[in-house]
């Protein structure tokens, strides 16, 4: 009994590092994936109707600051997160 | 940036830059070696502020900018890593929350969004370089 789950386990294991390595293009990807990017991967908890969060951001010139809640009133704000790599 | 292009006239961007995705020093790709996007996760907002303007430079990139605080609490509050959109409406409520990228990452639901509201509107194409970063 005990042989047959530690192969299901095994093969359970086996089935996870090959489906992250498709996902993420290869193995070493797939450690990447599980080491980098699961940590920093949230859903989230806010819902369309909900109050949109503020938060306060630099400006380019590295230098001024504004709060998304003061671009926001006279029309639709579309919020972009996103970096460069 | 088509959809910004596109509705700009309608509604307000911004482009909040967060934590980078695939950095030299953590989970790098080959697309970004190939394309010269090569970085290390910054570890100051001096270094944050840096690349966020070499990513404006390079696509010319039109909308409002902001860079998240190295506390990230911007990218906290909206659960935005890696890539995210979302539309906020003219009573400061959430009207539209995009997925999470990459592989739920569609500005063309945020287009959609825009588009009930403003009927579709299709300016002349962008360039290819700001088409392929930002639909």
């Amino acid at each position: 009994m005990l042989k047959w789950i530690g192969a299901v386990v095994v093969l359970l294991i086996l089935a996870v590092v090959i489906g992250l390595s498709v996902m993420a293009g290869s193995l070493r990807g797939a450690y990447g994936m599980v080491r980098y990017a699961f940590p920093h991967m949230h859903r989230g908890t806010l819902r369309v109707g909900d109050d949109a969060p503020d938060a306060s951001l630099l400006a380019l010139d590295g230098n001024s600051r504004f709060h998304i809640r003061e671009r926001t009133g006279a029309r639709p704000l579309v919020i972009v997160f996103g970096s460069y790599t | 940036m088509q959809i910004y292009k596109d509705y700009k006239d309608h509604a307000d961007f911004l482009t909040v830059y967060v934590r980078e995705a695939h950095p030299t020093d953590e989970w790098q790709m080959n697309s970004n070696v190939k394309e010269d996007v090569c970085y290390a996760q910054p570890k100051t907002l001096e270094q944050r502020v840096a690349i966020a303007n070499d990513f404006v430079r390079r696509f010319n990139y039109p909308t409002q900018f902001g860079i998240d605080d190295m506390s990230n609490a911007a990218n906290d509050a909206y659960a935005a890593w890696p890539e995210r959109i979302y539309i906020i409406d003219e009573k400061g409520r959430i009207a539209y929350r995009g997925g999470m990228g990459p592989f739920n990452y569609h500005p063309e639901e945020a287009r959609a969004w825009l588009a009930s509201r403003y009927g579709e509107v299709k300016r002349e194409a962008s360039t290819a370089v700001l088409d392929k970063k930002n639909n």
